[in-house]
């Protein structure tokens, strides 16, 4: 299986007469891609804007971070299942504006959303404060249910995505990377004196507003299953998230997840990657013990000697986590976990909420109570007001000047689990 | 807060919750399970009279495990 990601380098956004990118810029005409969100009849209003990196702009609340992708050949459609058919992906070849991102904002669908600030202290920790942004801003129709709302604005930004990316297809492409693997048995014979790995993908699948897809399935609905590393990139797993954003991992993080690429970077050198498994964190006891036997059966029917884990959100899916490591280990699969932990504002709390022996090698990606001061930016995209009902702030939290004192789980993408930020862990 | 009561005010205390090994964890003493994360102590998918008969099943369980004498850490499952 071979996909080539032609990427196209985002050093700028601006509006224009046609949506192209020129020289590093991508331009967009607004009316033309308004049109495209309004297609969408249960937005009421809706508006865009463009924001760049160092820019004092602060964008809240954050519900989903998009990188426009599109086919250039191969079969499907990125994000399957709602852009395209639900033809497999991840063959042939894929357009990447990379550099640029389509953030979905709006009034909050659900209490749990995010913040990017594109300057400042809190731009330290998100990855979106270095991406030139495309923030649509919406208003559903009044009297519509969360769900819906949700639905709606998670395949707009879809939608947005492929757009900007389907409109580029002219762009001179920096750079061509290919991503060449067949399935695991193949890829086992050819080399067979290195250990073989698989990656367990938890992804929250929680209902009320707190789900992922796989193929445009709802995945609290599935059983644990098998896929290719380029699927991934092309869109086969996205958010549908509304949960705390520090460590959601974004439509984005999906693809462009650090733990598929260092795997792939090694793999055939002193490993053999697997594949990729999507996994779930169920909200009943018994949907935890199903999946983590169902996730261990599958690492052992693979040949796997080890499992790398990256937990999604904290909580109750630490038992997941938990779960996960033990039932591998005790099979003598290898594990190591990759987990942010919730550790109180003096960071003296235990990380995480659940434990077991069997954890033995544990990447933390911070603390998510870190207690950080935002200063006021010059323009609010969205509604600042929001703070108060985001994980991470309070009502206290927003000050007459614009400033802010969260947690670090307000700042999306800031503690993400698969390892996409700049917080480091000493080796302890 | 449920070991606390137990230290400080001495009172017995049962914990009905889903996530049963979290509590073995956080050192819960009594422990009933629940349902689901987002509804512990019901079942919204079971309506009306099943609802409430699984309500009463899990008060009548803890009611049950806070009368137990034990020497341990227990998970009340009937």
């Amino acid at each position: 299986m071979r996909l080539e990601l032609h990427k196209v380098r985002i050093e700028n956004v601006s509006w224009g007469e046609t949506t192209e990118v020129r020289r590093g810029t991508l331009s967009i005409n607004r009316e033309e891609m308004l049109a495209v969100a309004m297609e969408e009849p249960r937005f009421a209003h809706a508006e865009l804007e463009i924001t760049r990196p160092g820019e004092s702009v602060r964008i809240i609340p954050v519900k989903d971070v998009i990188e426009p992708r599109c086919k250039l050949s191969g079969p499907g459609e990125v994000f399957p299942g709602f852009v395209g058919g639900t033809c497999t992906v991840g063959e042939g070849s894929t357009l990447v504006l990379e550099g640029a991102a389509v953030v979905t904002s709006g009034s909050i669908v659900a209490f749990q959303e995010g913040l990017i600030d594109m300057s400042g202290p809190a731009a330290v920790y998100s990855p979106f404060s270095r991406t030139n942004n495309v923030v649509l801003v919406v208003e559903p129709v009044q009297g519509i249910d969360q769900h819906s709302y949700e639905a709606a604005l998670r395949e707009a930004g879809f939608r947005l995505a492929w757009y900007l990316a389907d409109k580029s297809r002219e762009a001179e492409v920096d750079e061509v990377k290919v991503y060449e693997m067949e399935g695991p048995v193949k890829e086992s014979f050819k080399y067979p004196h290195l250990p073989r790995v698989a990656y367990f993908c938890m992804s929250i699948t929680q209902g009320l507003l707190h789900d992922t897809f796989l193929y445009g399935a709802d995945m609290k609905h599935l059983v644990p299953t098998l896929i290719h590393p380029n699927e991934k990139m092309d869109g086969a797993m996205v958010s549908g998230n509304c949960v705390s954003s520090c460590d959601k991992n974004t439509t984005w993080h999906h693809l462009n997840d650090p733990i598929v690429e260092e795997l792939y970077e090694r793999h055939g050198k002193d490993l053999v990657f697997l594949g990729v498994i999507p996994t779930l964190e169920d909200t009943r006891l018994a949907g935890k013990e199903r999946t983590s036997s169902f996730n261990a059966n599958l690492a052992r029917s693979l040949g796997a000697d080890g499992v790398v884990i990256s937990e999604e959100g904290y909580g109750n899916p630490d038992t997941d986590l938990c779960m996960n490591a033990a039932k591998c280990e005790k099979l003598g699969i290898k594990t190591v976990v990759i987990s942010d932990e919730a550790a109180g504002t003096d960071g003296r709390s235990q990380g995480l909420a659940d434990a077991t022996p069997e954890i033995t090698a544990f990447v933390s990606t911070g603390n998510v109570n870190e207690m950080v001061e935002l200063p006021p930016m010059d323009r609010v995209i969205g509604h600042d007001g929001s703070i108060s009902n985001l994980s991470g702030g309070a009502e206290e939290s927003l000050r007459e000047d614009g400033s802010m004192f969260v947690e670090l789980q307000a700042i999306i993408g800031s503690t993400n689990e698969l390892g996409f930020s700049r917080i480091g862990a000493r080796w302890v | 807060m449920v070991r606390e009561i137990e230290n400080v005010a001495g009172i017995p205390v049962v914990q009905i919750a889903t996530i049963v090994p979290i509590m073995l964890t956080v050192g819960a003493n009594r422990i009933v399970p629940g349902v689901a994360i987002p509804h512990p102590v019901g079942d919204p998918t079971r309506e009306g009279e099943g609802d409430r008969a699984v309500r009463r099943q899990l008060l009548e369980r803890a009611l049950k495990a806070i009368m137990t004498p034990i020497e341990e850490q227990t998970v009340f499952t009937s």
